[in-house]
């Protein structure tokens, strides 16, 4: 079609050179010839372009592609026109070039199970590079990331009592950078507090027991969140590929006990024998029911350790936290509880027979190892102290602020962490240096062997 | 010669009908690609595995589960009186008496320890209260309230039904004593204004002096235990409040929201009424048709509970009479 010339819609075709005018309704009669109207080609032409606002007449083979197409196409190197004539299927040129051939030519036969493949590897490399993971991750369906909060005290002991060194500043920006890498990478939530001591707790009893205002404060933040995850400044977790659920949430039933006789540094009596409570308060495991678990506590040798534990949102929950704080006992206790809120939380659990059946303990090295430096009288405790070797998923340098070095502990761990979590080609790289290294050295040792040889001639 | 192939076609054979009408979008499929098909149905199962396996979540193994009782099912109120073994043994028959033919009427059910039969490390002796509902509740984990009712006070008035005409929610919504401090005249800490009566799981009253612990309606269920282990915990027993668990139950009332957040507050006269001593001055004094009076401390220092109690048994004897 596009090789006919263009024409006015109506009125039929007009043709230079006779006199009809093409707009005398679709008569051709003769006795119109002569007419007062003279249309030439030129003067209908303009008129057409008038009224539809554009020129009729399109020439062809005006634009740079139009005159040279043809030329441009029989020069390139594939033209198919050039391979019926030369290649007719039997063999020519050179071998690598015909297996280029033969891959092209396979690939394009096999285009649709290729395409799915490429189409899954691209899709499965957007996924990870594109916060899309995160997504998943964090969504309640899928990842179920956003059930889980970090709390993360920071500035502990600071503020009006103390001022923080150089030290104290690297050991919290690590601490935090740290927590948000991995709290990104998992989807969870991250909540950073200042645990400085503020005039509101500086002159009241209540100091040191911040921790649960912090924990009710984030619970409100956090509406949809399930578990919440308390972790003092001076830890680092070492193995960010661990995630809550599967390390912990998924197997729970294993990776945790209910009955304290199972670690019992603090020697409680367990499980409570008063006749006169309920016998789920007498059973050394509760009701026995993972859903039943409303708080998770490592032990370290000295008893409950809350430099990492995790609560769950739950009404008993809510009763603990309450209860947790009372002007009576501190006023009694304060003297004597040196872990404060720690030792208000033993007490309860001895002596307030609704806690036990809720609380699960979790073994140490799950969530809160320590370095030898803590617990460490007696010796590496296997129940206890952390082990490159297992991969321990966190380390808590508790006590460290009494006669220990903090930063050089975190450093260490720090250090140590990249280097178990290095990547294929990191790991690579760091084997060719290393051996470079190795190298040089076992060659300088032969020198000074040699010269030391030669001296002794 | 073979014979001429004939003009006429035979019609096509008709497939076999099954009686399962298939769409034939699906029909072609099917006759396809065998191989295809059969993954494609290991794919769809292994996908409504997986999400199956999400939505029951994890089983995980079950250790043998405690035989819990739903609340409920049990007689409705269970009475709860400590009573001291040490005491005047038919002023005691009298008072089991007093509470058993009021359970008897309404289908309530009755529960009487000792004072001495629970640790309470050298404390009051009064203190037993607390384990003693809390011992009910596990002897009786099917009933719905447990009503303490100290052994000083007397049921005078057995014709009032405690679920209908006090603990029934709308009831209690209305007779709730809202925005009034929990210790009179002016502490700072008061009763909660906007709560529902379904949502209370402690009903007590208030004397001009206080809160009074000597009868109460507590509701069976967690938060119970919570409150009763709470008000237990030896650090109030060790500490000397001046009147034992009473103090110790105002203090935890004023210090814990938790436990505000589930106490109603009711006239004096609903579940306590004083035939003597610091009755609140609205509405404590005993009058007649009142549900209980109370003497309290009459079992205390010189007095004798028997011989207060007198005049009140001789109406509830003379009552009983014109019943019969």
């Amino acid at each position: 079609m596009s090789s006919r010339s263009p024409s006015p819609r109506a009125g039929g075709w007009s043709s230079p050179g006779l006199n009809t005018p093409y707009d005398s309704g679709g008569r051709s009669s003769p006795y119109a010839n002569g007419g007062t109207h003279n249309v030439t080609w030129a003067s209908a032409q303009a008129r057409s372009a008038e009224v539809k606002g554009y020129t009729a007449f399109n020439p062809r083979n005006q634009g740079f592609f139009g005159r040279h197409f043809r030329r441009i196409s029989t020069s390139l190197p594939f033209s198919y026109a050039e391979k019926e004539k030369l290649g007719r299927g039997r063999s020519q040129g050179n071998k690598a070039m015909q297996m280029l051939n033969r891959i092209g030519w396979n690939l394009w036969r096999l285009r649709r199970s290729v395409g799915l493949v490429l189409l899954i590897v691209l899709s499965w490399i957007l996924f990870y590079v594109t916060p899309f993971h995160r997504m998943y991750r964090r969504s309640p369906w899928f990842g179920g990331g956003s059930k889980y909060v970090v709390i993360l005290a920071a500035n502990q002991g600071g503020g009006v009592m103390e001022w923080k060194g150089p030290r104290e500043w690297a050991i919290e920006r690590d601490s935090v950078k740290n927590k948000k890498k991995y709290t990104q990478k998992w989807g969870y939530d991250l909540e950073i507090v200042d645990m400085s001591t503020k005039k509101r707790y500086a002159h009241e009893w209540r100091e040191s027991w911040e921790k649960v205002d912090t924990i009710r404060n984030a619970m409100r933040k956090y509406p949809h969140a399930e578990w919440f995850w308390w972790l003092d400044t001076n830890t680092f977790i070492m193995e960010p590929t661990y995630s809550l659920q599967k390390h912990i949430f998924k197997r729970l039933n294993d990776v945790s006990y209910r009955d304290i006789n199972v670690y019992n540094p603090l020697n409680i009596t367990h499980p409570l024998t008063d006749e006169y409570l309920d016998p789920e308060s007498r059973s050394p495991v509760g009701d026995g029911r993972v859903e039943s678990i409303n708080m998770l506590v490592p032990q370290d040798c000295g008893g409950f350790n809350l430099g990492s534990f995790l609560v769950r949102r739950s009404v008993w929950t809510d009763r603990l936290l309450d209860i947790w704080w009372d002007p009576v006992g501190y006023e009694q206790k304060h003297m004597e509880w040196e872990h404060k809120e720690q030792d208000a939380l033993e007490y309860m659990y001895q002596n307030q027979p609704w806690i036990r059946p809720h609380l699960a303990f979790l073994h140490q090295r799950n969530i809160n190892s320590f370095p030898p430096g803590a617990c460490g009288e007696k010796g590496d405790d296997p129940q206890i102290h952390y082990k490159e070797k297992d991969r321990d998923f966190l380390v808590n340098m508790a006590g460290c602020e009494w006669g220990r070095d903090c930063w050089a502990e975190m450093y260490n761990y720090r250090q140590l962490s990249n280097r178990l979590n290095r990547n294929p080609w990191e790991k690579f790289k760091d084997w060719i240096s290393d051996s470079v290294k190795s190298m040089k050295e076992s060659k300088k040792k032969e020198n000074k062997d040699e010269k030391a040889k030669k001296g002794n001639h | 010669m073979p014979p001429r192939k004939t003009s006429r076609p035979p019609p096509y054979a008709a497939r076999n009908q099954s009686s399962l009408p298939i769409p034939p979008a699906l029909k072609n499929l099917l006759r396809r690609d065998k191989v295809r098909l059969l993954a494609l149905g290991i794919l769809g199962f292994l996908t409504i595995l997986w999400l199956l396996g999400r939505i029951g979540g994890r089983g995980g193994r079950s250790t043998p589960a405690i035989a819990k009782v739903a609340i409920g099912t049990g007689p409705p109120v269970v009475i709860v009186t400590v009573l001291d073994p040490k005491a005047n043994p038919a002023w005691i028959e009298k008072i089991k008496k007093n509470r058993e033919d009021y359970a008897k009427r309404h289908g309530y059910l009755t529960f009487f320890p000792n004072n001495t039969q629970y640790p309470l490390r050298n404390s009051p002796p009064s203190w037993s209260k607390v384990p003693a509902i809390r011992h009910a509740m596990t002897l009786h984990p099917g009933s719905t309230f447990f009503w303490y009712l100290d052994s000083t006070a007397l049921i005078m008035n057995p014709s009032i039904n405690l679920q209908t005409q006090l603990l029934n929610a709308a009831r209690l919504e209305k007779l709730m004593i809202i925005n009034e401090p929990v210790v009179p005249p002016d502490s700072v800490i008061k009763t909660f204004g906007n709560l529902k009566g379904n949502r209370i799981d402690f009903v007590v009253t208030q004397d001009k002096e206080g809160l009074t612990p000597t009868s109460f309606i507590i509701r069976n269920g967690e938060w119970a235990k919570y409150f009763l282990d709470a008000w237990f915990d030896p650090i109030y027993r060790s500490y000397n409040f001046q009147k034992a668990e009473t103090h110790a139950l105002e203090h935890i009332v004023q210090w814990h929201g938790t436990i505000l957040a589930k106490l109603a507050l009711v006239p004096q006269n609903m579940l306590n009424s004083y035939a003597s001593g610091p009755a609140n001055p609205k509405h404590g004094k005993y009058k007649e048709g009142d549900l209980v009076a109370n003497f309290p401390g009459c079992d205390k220092d010189k007095r004798d509970c028997a011989d207060e109690q007198q005049p009140f048994f001789d109406i509830l004897d003379g009552k009983n009479k014109g019943q019969d």
